[in-house]
């Protein structure tokens, strides 16, 4: 895992603990290794409770199971370097009953953070109006002149909103939105809440479920999302919960295990077969060695050429971007980065592209570019911003070979990938790359751009474009660990179409949607668009996929 | 294409007179008018005026005048709407466009597309076939295709995105697509122009979801450097012009001067005999199509029961189905030549329908002598397959068949020629809706024949009093209501999903205050991010445009189901519901007649993603009724005019309903079986429009005195004998009858309206007007979904008391109500509108012939009433109407007055829905 800061605290929801066999929740415990394990509320589940106690060693909690001598009882963080505390509410009606004794102890605490799973936001459309709900409670009992944090299993993960609340009503003075861009309360009489959701994440019919949170300075410094299929036997690709509870009966219950038990028994298990059983002892061995695994003689995209791919990378403003402000290239060959950045007006969103494309066809006219993921992100967007704002270089931009690792590996099958999802950044940090550290994100970045623009206040402009460098360069790493790494041996050499043409075994059994930014085609609505393969992957994070 | 060659107008196979003197059995002379409406000549112009040289000469008939007229509008980059008959050649106006437009950017090198949104698929295919056909006899290399859900995915998908000039699809298709528009960048950067094809069916909850379409479409589009044009096609309707530019917030030349010729035309309404026997009492709109649940004792009601005496006739309160009455009339007029094509208003009874017509035959011998005669009768609707459609259709237009019993399907734009006659089965609900079914009949110049068969329910019966209503230059109006902000929330998520929002959209895609209200409660819900000033992003669950429902306001959409393990033929075929509905009439246990099948609701899943309802089909000799408890809270006028002494208002409030409980009435003698079974079901908060009208004090005191010696001795609640029960009543039966007859009026449907009559209308205003109105005196929280289980009926005490404690004596009057989260804009027409509809209001109530004080259903009875039309008084609902409409003499009441100001019975709060 990535290096961390500060203390964690593994936020479970009750529905990630259902019918979870224990080895999975190890695995979950041995791989995020958090501090603590708090069972998300607002609901009473007791067996979750219990499951999560018997499976971790750290201190587990399950807030509305908590009724200690005061209202709030603490959550103790024990590392190696600190001790910290969290404090946990049982729900709001615990704030309201003694708001004193309350704000005394948030006060006396850092950070300031607080458990509390039924504070959340409620939408009244028909009033254009988002509440929130128990802010009275909160502006009782909560410090002022001070932001606290509270987390909430009522919000999922990445709702982050900073609410100020006169402190004798509750009622809304202000909400602050992109706190991690800045977060202040504002004055004495305002009680100021941070926050952040570290419920399940709505995907396709999917949710993710597990947060992990690094608590540091005065609250919490980051909050990751991940999907309990990404742990233990289900994070091998094919095998979901029937397959799992099968392998249990065997006997077979972590993927040592699973690594230990002949192919042949593996393929008698129903609708699993040889290739399949095959499959499975592979991606394994990729996941519990960090090695990443070619299934196919397929070379990789580019690596015939003779110069190698330029790695592309690109960040806007938003999901529905209205400027590509920084576009960053690294060229393997010469081993050297080069980053075209709107530093000066923000309302020009034509002149990076200009000299992006000056020096692109001008200087490297005959080579091909790669991306993570592009399909849906980056070539999408400089497609169509070159067509808007450059549109005399629009034919030479379509002309450009562009080639996306991601595509070949995951969504052509010609490579198994480690990580817990197949986020960039998972894969490469799991391949072995260190990264730059910037502490940003897809999100970040991009609020921090739309500050820029509104305010003129110059971004740390280094650390941005550190960000977008160490995401061509991360791309590059995975790209050779790939090209290095072990080829489809002979008797797996056409692993591949054994595999398109078994049956398809438990199509519901795929992994699920992985966590911040990984997600499948979708599992409702209208299905048949997945047919149409660019759509079989979703961006819906800012960060590269 | 005709069949029948002859040009004598008056040399066709049968005449409304000759109907009524052939058709068997006895016919009360006032149970038919036959009406007589005069031709058009065609009025032309030659292609050349208009069209550029190379189309003109290609084009081998003269333009109608309102095609040219059209035409040169778009000439002169405006955008229109043509409102003009059925069969007036509307498509070759936008197809003449498209050739125009092709033609001008190839003359230049480049590209020019059209985007054509049509209603439904079927028409989406036929209008494929005919535009394709249109534009290889102009000698035009002209690609059009289809692309909807039923396009084959992948290749081919692309294939049309990157290579037909022309797409059609449908709004729910646009709205997917929209996510994906940089796929369409090139037919979308190409747009000249944007066809709404039969855009009078967009109103309602759906007429809003496709205003907001097509501003998505819009922003789109305008991303693109795209500026088409739009054409609008639409049935005669009573604002073309204000319901275009509502659904495209773009200006909008309305041509509707209609230059195509039509013969003279018989129109024959004709109510079906009174029948004095009992069996008849579930007729509830469109659920009630066929009283005898199977075709034997549909039959068995013929000959002997049918007729009742003389000394009946004055109080008919049961007439003989026009479900069995139509098919008579289709086998009649086949029998005498006449190509006859009989609308139904469901899949079932159009095949119901050719039976009994074969039925009714053999059933008459002495008549039918040659019982083969015009016996080839088809039924048609989308239930069949496309080929057998096409069969169907081709089969009509060259005459192999005699008749086709259709549904709706017939009546949008698909070409099937012209027949000789037209029969309708029941009232189809709205004037549009009935000219273009009748528009089927009339080959060319010659005489055609329509029939209208009345059922016995509200505005079917008033149309049999008030024939001349047919024909009334107005027709209703259609509402498209942009104010809603249910639905515009859910559309700004869409929207920013797409494009980022920003500073162009305010005062373009909303008003800027709006714009940012609504930004900021998705950025407080974590569902948006940054702002208006750069740009802001959806950041929520994936593709919110799969959470649109397009008959639903809050998103949640029920699709109705066939329970397992049942035969699919027995699908219902229903379009999804909204919750609303769901909860009136789908709960478990509830017996639901569509399309003349009796379905049970087995199973309601409220639970999201996909609430759904599950039916199966069943036989019981009940219907069910439910229970409902309304009441209206907090209510706060926005606006406000005198109508005469009266006062009427419009704003908005909040509506509580309650359908708690049902009742199992029998099918055969109205009798109820089983009383106040629980529904299960969560009550309903809705915030909501509405318009209520205050009755003047002077007339309440004079309607109490005239009729309090009213009463209704099984009444419940212990008001039996109450004082003010009759003038109640009146309100009531007023309330009813207006929202019975504003379909007359406008095109609302009038399931998604509600009313309170109330004696204390302050009683449900907001006591706190002017002040933060979000927390009403009863407690009820913010979010009413959750609260109001425990406080129905906590509500309804807290008006009571706040009756009891007002100052000042409240007025009375009654409430009319959008019944759908966040309203339709119904409440808000109907204020606009309300002296028309009262005025047909009172004439339906005083020329019913039920001749009884409480009504009948075809007038003041309403199915929905949740107070089981209990109290219901005509006489006092006509005098208040009277009153209102100063049709009566101030002083008629004087007689009544008490002396003393302040004279009579303190006023209970009642309050009826």
């Amino acid at each position: 895992m990535t290096a961390r800061a500060g203390p964690t605290l593994l936020a479970l929801s009750p529905s990630a603990l259902a019918d979870r066999p224990e080895a999975t929740l190890r695995d979950l415990g041995a791989t995020l290794e958090p501090d603590a394990v708090s069972v998300l509320g607002p609901s009473r589940d007791p067996q979750a409770f219990a499951r999560a106690r018997r499976a971790f060693d750290a201190p587990v909690v399950h807030p509305p199971l908590e009724s200690g001598r005061g209202p709030l009882s603490t959550l103790a963080l024990d590392t190696a370097d600190e001790t910290l505390g969290v404090s946990v509410a049982p729900d709001s009606r615990a704030l309201r009953a003694t708001p004193e004794t309350v704000a005394d102890e948030l006060a006396a605490s850092t950070p300031c953070v607080l458990v509390c799973d039924d504070v959340t936001t409620s939408v009244r459309p028909t009033a254009l109006e988002t509440t929130l709900e128990h802010a009275d409670a909160l502006a009782s009992a909560l410090p002022r002149d001070r932001v606290t944090t509270v987390l909430t299993g009522s919000e999922p993960a990445g709702y982050d909103e900073l609410w100020h609340l006169a402190s004798e009503t509750g009622t809304v003075r202000a909400v602050d939105h992109d706190p991690f861009v800045a977060c202040r309360s504002t004055n004495e009489d305002a009680v100021s809440v941070r926050l952040r959701g570290v419920g399940p994440v709505e995907g396709y019919g999917e949710s993710t479920g597990v947060a992990l949170v690094t608590l540091g300075g005065d609250g919490v410094e980051r909050i990751e999302t991940y999907d309990v299929t990404d742990f233990g036997l289900e994070a091998v690709s094919g095998i979901g919960p029937k397959t799992a509870a099968r392998l249990a009966d065997l006997g077979v219950r972590t993927r040592m295990e699973l690594l230990e038990t002949p192919t042949e028994t593996l393929a008698d298990l129903p609708g699993v077969g040889r290739g399949r059983a095959r499959t499975l002892h592979q991606h394994a061995r990729v996941l519990e060695t960090g090695e990443p695994r070619r299934l196919t003689d397929e070379s990789l995209p580019g690596e015939n050429w003779s110069t190698p791919p330029l790695c592309l990378d690109i960040e806007t403003d938003g999901l529905s971007p209205t400027i590509i402000w920084q576009v960053g290239v690294y060229d393997p060959a010469t081993d050297e980065y080069r980053a075209f950045v709107e530093r000066t007006d923000p309302s020009d969103p034509g002149s990076v592209l200009e000299a992006f494309c000056d020096w692109l066809l001008g200087i490297h006219p005959d080579r091909a570019l790669l991306t993570w993921n592009g399909w849906r992100f980056d070539y999408r967007h400089l497609g169509a911003f070159i067509a808007k704002h450059v549109p005399y270089y629009a034919d030479e931009w379509e002309a450009i070979p562009k080639f996306d690792l991601y595509l070949w590996a995951v969504g052509d099958d010609n490579a198994m990938l480690p990580g817990r999802t197949n986020a960039l950044a998972d894969v490469a940090s799991a391949l072995g790359y260190e990264d730059a550290g910037t502490g940003l994100d897809g999100a970040r970045t991009a609020a921090a751009y739309q500050q820029f623009v509104r305010t003129g206040e110059a971004l740390e402009w280094d650390r941005h474009e550190a960000y977008c460098e160490d995401d061509c360069r991360a791309l590059w790493h995975v790209y050779e660990r790939l090209r290095d790494g072990p080829r489809a041996d002979s008797t797996a050499s056409n692993t591949a179409s054994d595999r398109s043409s078994e049956p398809s075994v438990e199509s519901t059994d795929v992994p699920a949607s992985g966590s911040s930014g990984r997600r499948r085609g979708p599992t409702s609505g209208d299905a048949r668009n997945a047919n149409e393969r660019s759509e079989q992957t979703e961006q819906t994070g800012l960060g590269d996929f | 294409m005709s069949n029948h060659r002859s040009t004598d107008p008056t040399d066709v196979p049968i005449t409304g007179d000759d109907l009524l003197e052939t058709f068997p059995r006895y016919r009360d002379a006032e149970d038919v008018t036959v009406l007589e409406l005069p031709g058009r000549e065609a009025a032309t112009v030659p292609p050349a005026t208009v069209l550029r040289p190379e189309l003109a000469a290609s084009l081998e008939e003269a333009l109608y005048t309102h095609q040219a007229e059209a035409l040169e509008a778009l000439a002169r980059e405006e955008n229109v709407c043509v409102a003009t008959s059925t069969s007036s050649g509307k498509t070759r106006i936008y197809a003449l466009q498209i050739a125009r437009h092709v033609l001008e950017a190839r003359a230049r090198g480049e590209e020019s597309t059209a985007y054509l949104l049509y209603p439904t698929k079927a028409l989406s295919r036929d209008q494929e076939r005919s535009l394709n056909d249109f534009f290889d006899t102009l000698d035009l290399e002209i690609t059009v295709r289809v692309y909807d859900g039923d396009t084959e995915y992948g290749e081919n998908r692309r294939r049309i995105r990157e290579e037909a000039d022309v797409i059609i699809t449908n709004f729910a298709g646009v709205n997917t697509y929209l996510h994906d528009h940089d796929r369409w960048a090139r037919f979308l950067s190409a747009c000249d122009l944007l066809v709404i094809d039969e855009s009078h069916t967009y109103t309602g909850v759906h007429g809003m979801h496709v205003a907001w379409i097509v501003r998505r479409l819009k922003r789109v589009l305008s991303y693109y450097d795209a500026d088409p044009r739009y054409v609008l096609t639409s049935a005669t309707i009573g604002n073309p012009g204000e319901h275009s530019e509502a659904l495209i917030d773009e200006p909008v030349t309305v041509i509707d001067d209609d230059g195509s010729p039509t013969g003279p035309r018989e129109l024959v309404v004709w109510n079906p005999p009174p029948r004095a026997r009992q069996d008849g009492a579930d007729d509830r709109d469109d659920w009630s199509q066929v009283s005898g649940r199977t075709d034997s004792t549909a039959e068995s009601a013929d000959d002997s029961a049918e007729r009742v005496t003389e000394a009946d006739a004055d109080a008919v309160l049961e007439r003989v189905p026009a479900t069995v009455e139509a098919p008579r009339v289709l086998s009649h007029l086949a029998y005498h030549d006449a190509q006859t094509l009989l609308f139904t208003p469901s899949r079932k009874l159009a095949e119901l329908s050719v039976k009994r017509a074969a039925k009714f035959r053999g059933d008459n011998r002495r008549t039918y002598v040659n019982p083969d005669r015009g016996s080839a009768i088809e039924p048609y609707h989308a239930g069949h397959s496309r080929r057998q459609r096409h069969g169907t259709e081709h089969q009509l237009k060259t005459g192999v068949l005699d008749g086709v019993a259709s549904t709706n399907a017939l009546e949008l734009g698909i070409d099937v020629g012209e027949m000789d006659a037209t029969v309708q089965l029941g009232y189809p609900g709205q004037r549009q809706s009935f000219w273009q079914q009748i528009g089927r009949a009339g080959r060319g110049a010659k005489r055609a024949l329509s029939v209208l068969v009345a059922e016995h329910r509200t505005l079917d019966q008033y149309v049999v009093s008030h024939p001349d209503y047919l024909l009334e230059a107005d027709v209703e109006d259609a509402v498209v209501d942009v104010e809603n902000d249910a639905v515009f929330a859910q559309h700004v998520r869409c929207a920013a999903d797409e494009l980022a929002l920003s500073e162009d959209d305010a005062g373009s895609f909303a008003d800027r205050e709006r714009l940012e209200r609504a930004v900021e409660m998705w950025r407080r819900a974590g569902q948006l991010t940054g702002a208006l000033e750069t740009g802001v992003s959806y950041a929520g669950p994936p593709r919110p445009q799969q959470s649109i429902s397009l008959y639903a306001t809050a998103g949640e959409e029920y699709e109705v189901r066939l329970a397992d393990g049942v035969d699919e033929g027995h699908d219902p075929e229903m379009e999804p519901l909204a919750r609303e509905r769901v909860l009136r009439d789908f709960h478990e246990g509830a017996v639901r007649l569509h399309g003349g099948q009796q379905y049970e609701v087995v199973a309601v899943d409220h639970g999201s993603p996909r609430p759904s309802v599950t039916v199966q089909p069943t036989n019981v000799d009940y219907y069910t009724r439910t229970r409902t408890d309304v009441t209206v809270l907090d209510a706060v006028s926005e606006e406000s005019r005198e109508i005469g002494d009266f006062t009427l208002h419009f704003g908005r409030g909040r509506v509580l309903v309650y359908h708690g409980t049902y009742d199992e009435v029998g099918i055969h003698d109205g009798t109820t079986k089983s009383r106040a079974i629980p529904t299960e079901n969560p009550p309903l908060s809705m915030e909501t429009q509405l318009c209520w009208l205050e009755v003047p004090k002077r007339l309440e005191r004079g309607l109490v005195e005239k009729y309090r010696e009213f009463s209704l001795p099984d009444l419940e609640d212990g008001l039996a004998e109450t004082a003010h029960l009759g003038y109640a009543g009146g309100l009531h039966a007023a309330e009813h009858a207006i929202i019975g007859v504003a379909p007359l009026e406008l095109m609302v449907d009038k399931r998604d309206l509600g009313g309170l009559a109330t004696l204390s209308i302050d009683s449900h205003l907001d006591q706190d007007a002017g002040g933060d109105a979000r927390d009403g005196p009863s407690g009820i929280g913010p979010d009413g979904s959750d609260d109001a289980p425990r406080n129905i009926a906590a509500a309804e005490a807290t008006v009571r008391e706040i009756a009891m404690d007002l100052e000042r004596e409240p007025a009375s009057g009654w409430f009319v109500y959008d019944g759908i989260e966040g309203g339709l804009g119904f409440a808000r027409a109907i204020y606009d509108n309300y002296e028309a509809v009262a005025e047909r209001a009172r004439e339906l109530i005083a020329g019913c012939d039920c001749g009884t004080v409480g009504g009948c259903p075809a007038c003041v009875m309403d199915d929905q009433c949740g107070n089981d039309n209990q109290p219901l008084h005509r006489e006092a609902a006509v005098d208040v109407l009277d009153q209102l409409l100063g049709d009566a003499d101030e002083t008629a009441l004087e007689p009544y007055l008490p002396d003393e100001e302040y004279g009579g019975d303190r006023r209970p709060p009642l309050f009826y829905a």
